[in-house]
C-alpha cells in the first residue's frame, strides 16, 4: 500500500474531496508551514496567521474542487487563497494600508525606519527584527512580492500565478520593494546622501 | 555597461539569480570601476543576507497542532460529500420514475375517459326511454277533469306505446367542446401496439410513421397470443398497422 506521504498534492486533494481523512492530514502537514508563515509574514500577527491557516484549509475542504491543475500547483493555489484571506482580515481590522500611488511610495522611500544602520552595526538578531519590521511596513503590493520571492523562495512564475499578474510585474515590484526596504534600513544621513546622489545620477542618465 | 544598465540588474546580481555569464562579468567589472554602483551592490547584498536570515529564522515556524485537530474534527463533522456524477445519476433515476408514474396516470385517465365515451350512447338511450315513460303531469286541468281522469284511466297506461325509435343526437352535441380525441378513440378499444420487428416500444414512438386501418381474419389474433372467440371465428377483426417512414410494417394493434 502506498503511503500518503508519497502521494503528490493533486492526488491528495482528490482523495480528500472524496472523503479521505488521511489525505487531508497529509496535505495539511505538507502545506501548513508555508501557509502559516506567509500569513504571519504578511500580517505580523500570530493570531491572524493561525486563523487564516485554519480558514484556508476549511476553504480547501469546501471548495477544493475549484482547483484546476492546468493553472498551477496546489501549493500556489493555497498561497493564493491565503493571500486573499490575509488581505480580507487586515482590511477588516484596518491594519492594511490602502494601496498608495507612486508619490506615497516615494515618501516611504525617503522615510527611515531606524536611526542606526542595522546592516553594519546591529547584531544578527536585531538585524533580523529590523528587516522583519521593514518588510511589514512595506505597502501590501510590494510586501507580498518580497515575502513570496525572498522569504518563501517562490519562483517568479509561481508568484505571478498567486498574485494573478504578469512575471514582468513581479520583477518590477520586487525591484521596487527591495529599494524601499533599503531606504527603510538606511540611517537618515545616508538617505540625504542617497537622494542627492540619485539626483546626480538622474542628471547623468538624462 | 553604464550605471543605468547596472541598476536594472543589481537586484538579480545580489540575489544570485540566473543571468547570462557575459552580463554578469560586465556588471561586476562596472561595480569595480564605479564606487556608487559598488556601494549599491554592497547594500543589495546586505539586504539579501538580511532577508535570508529572516527567512531561515522563520523557516521552522509552523501552525499550532490544535489547528490540525480542529480541521480533522470539522472534516469528520461535515456532511458526506457526494460526487457530482453520482448525484446526477440519482436525479436521472428520479426523473425516469416520475415520468413513468405520469405516463401510467395519463394512460389510466385516457382509458377511463374512452370507456365513459363508449357508455354515453347507452346512457343516452336509457335516458330517452325514461323520458318516454308517463310522468305525473303537472297540468292546469280542473278538478272535474282530474276526477274524470281518475275514473277513466288513460289508455296509455294500460297499453303502453311501443318505444319510439332511438334518437341519435349529433356527435357534436354529445361530446364536450374541449374533446380533441380522434373519432374512433371514443368508441373503440385497442390493444397496445405489438412490434412486428425487433424494436422496442420507445423506439416505435420516436420513429413515427403512418397508421393504416385493415381487416384481418380473427385467427390472426392467435398469432399474437391474444384469445380468440371461437363463436365468431369466421368474422374479421379490425387492426391498425403502423408503417415506418421506409414503408415497412413496424407494429400492429387490434381494435374492437
Amino acid at each position: 500500500m502506498k503511503l500518503k506521504s508519497d502521494v503528490n498534492d493533486n492526488d491528495l486533494l482528490r482523495l480528500m474531496l472524496a472523503g479521505d481523512e488521511e489525505a487531508l492530514a497529509a496535505l495539511y502537514r505538507r502545506r501548513q508551514g508555508s501557509v502559516y508563515r506567509f500569513a504571519l509574514q504578511m500580517s505580523g500577527s500570530r493570531s491572524i496567521a493561525e486563523d487564516v491557516t485554519q480558514e484556508v484549509f476549511l476553504f480547501l475542504m469546501r471548495e477544493g474542487h475549484v482547483f484546476d491543475d492546468s493553472k498551477g500547483t496546489v501549493g500556489a493555489f493555497l498561497l493564493g487563497v491565503t493571500r486573499v484571506h490575509v488581505r480580507r482580515r487586515l482590511r477588516a481590522e484596518h491594519r492594511l494600508e490602502p494601496l498608495g500611488d507612486e508619490s506615497e511610495d516615494d515618501d516611504l522611500f525617503m522615510q527611515s525606519a531606524t536611526d542606526v544602520c542595522p546592516l553594519e552595526d546591529l547584531t544578527r538578531a536585531e538585524t533580523i527584527e529590523s528587516v522583519r519590521k521593514a518588510v511589514l511596513s512595506l505597502p501590501p503590493k510590494y510586501r507580498e512580492v518580497v515575502v513570496l520571492c525572498e522569504l518563501q523562495d517562490v519562483s517568479y512564475g509561481e508568484t505571478a500565478e498567486i498574485l494573478g499578474c504578469a512575471i514582468g510585474t513581479v520583477r518590477s515590484r520586487l525591484h521596487r520593494g527591495r529599494a524601499l526596504l533599503l531606504a527603510k534600513l538606511r540611517p537618515a544621513e545616508d538617505v540625504e546622501e542617497t537622494s542627492s546622489a540619485s539626483v546626480k545620477s538622474a542628471r547623468c542618465f538624462a | 555597461m553604464n550605471c543605468q544598465r547596472f541598476e536594472t540588474m543589481v537586484s538579480e546580481l545580489a540575489r544570485g539569480q540566473m543571468m547570462a555569464a557575459e552580463q554578469r562579468t560586465e556588471a561586476l567589472a562596472h561595480s569595480d570601476a564605479c564606487d556608487d554602483c559598488a556601494a549599491r551592490l554592497g547594500d543589495e547584498q546586505m539586504l539579501t543576507l538580511g532577508l535570508q536570515s529572516l527567512a531561515s529564522e522563520m523557516e521552522s515556524l509552523e501552525a499550532p497542532r490544535e489547528i490540525e485537530a480542529k480541521l480533522l474534527e470539522a472534516f469528520r463533522a461535515r456532511t458526506v460529500v457526494v460526487p457530482i456524477t453520482k448525484r446526477q445519476s440519482h436525479s436521472r433515476y428520479w426523473l425516469a420514475a416520475i415520468a413513468a408514474m405520469l405516463l401510467i396516470a395519463i394512460s389510466v385517465v385516457v382509458f377511463r375517459w374512452s370507456n365513459r365515451q363508449g357508455d354515453e350512447p347507452r346512457q343516452a338511450a336509457n335516458q330517452d326511454k325514461r323520458q318516454e315513460q308517463p310522468q305525473p303531469a303537472v297540468s292546469n286541468k280542473s278538478n272535474e277533469q282530474l276526477a274524470h281522469d281518475v275514473e277513466k284511466p288513460s289508455v296509455d297506461y294500460l297499453f303502453p306505446q311501443p318505444a319510439k325509435p332511438k334518437r341519435i343526437r349529433p356527435v357534436s352535441l354529445r361530446r364536450p367542446n374541449n374533446a380533441s380525441v380522434a373519432n374512433h378513440a371514443t368508441k373503440e378499444i385497442a390493444t397496445d401496439f405489438i412490434p412486428l420487428s425487433y424494436m422496442s416500444a420507445a423506439s416505435l414512438q420516436q420513429e413515427g410513421g403512418q397508421i393504416i386501418r385493415v381487416q384481418l381474419p380473427r385467427s390472426a389474433l392467435a398469432n399474437f397470443g391474444l384469445p380468440v372467440n371461437m363463436d365468431r371465428y369466421n368474422e374479421k377483426v379490425k387492426a391498425d398497422v403502423l408503417y415506418g417512414v421506409d414503408g415497412m410494417a413496424r407494429a400492429i394493434r387490434f381494435v374492437q
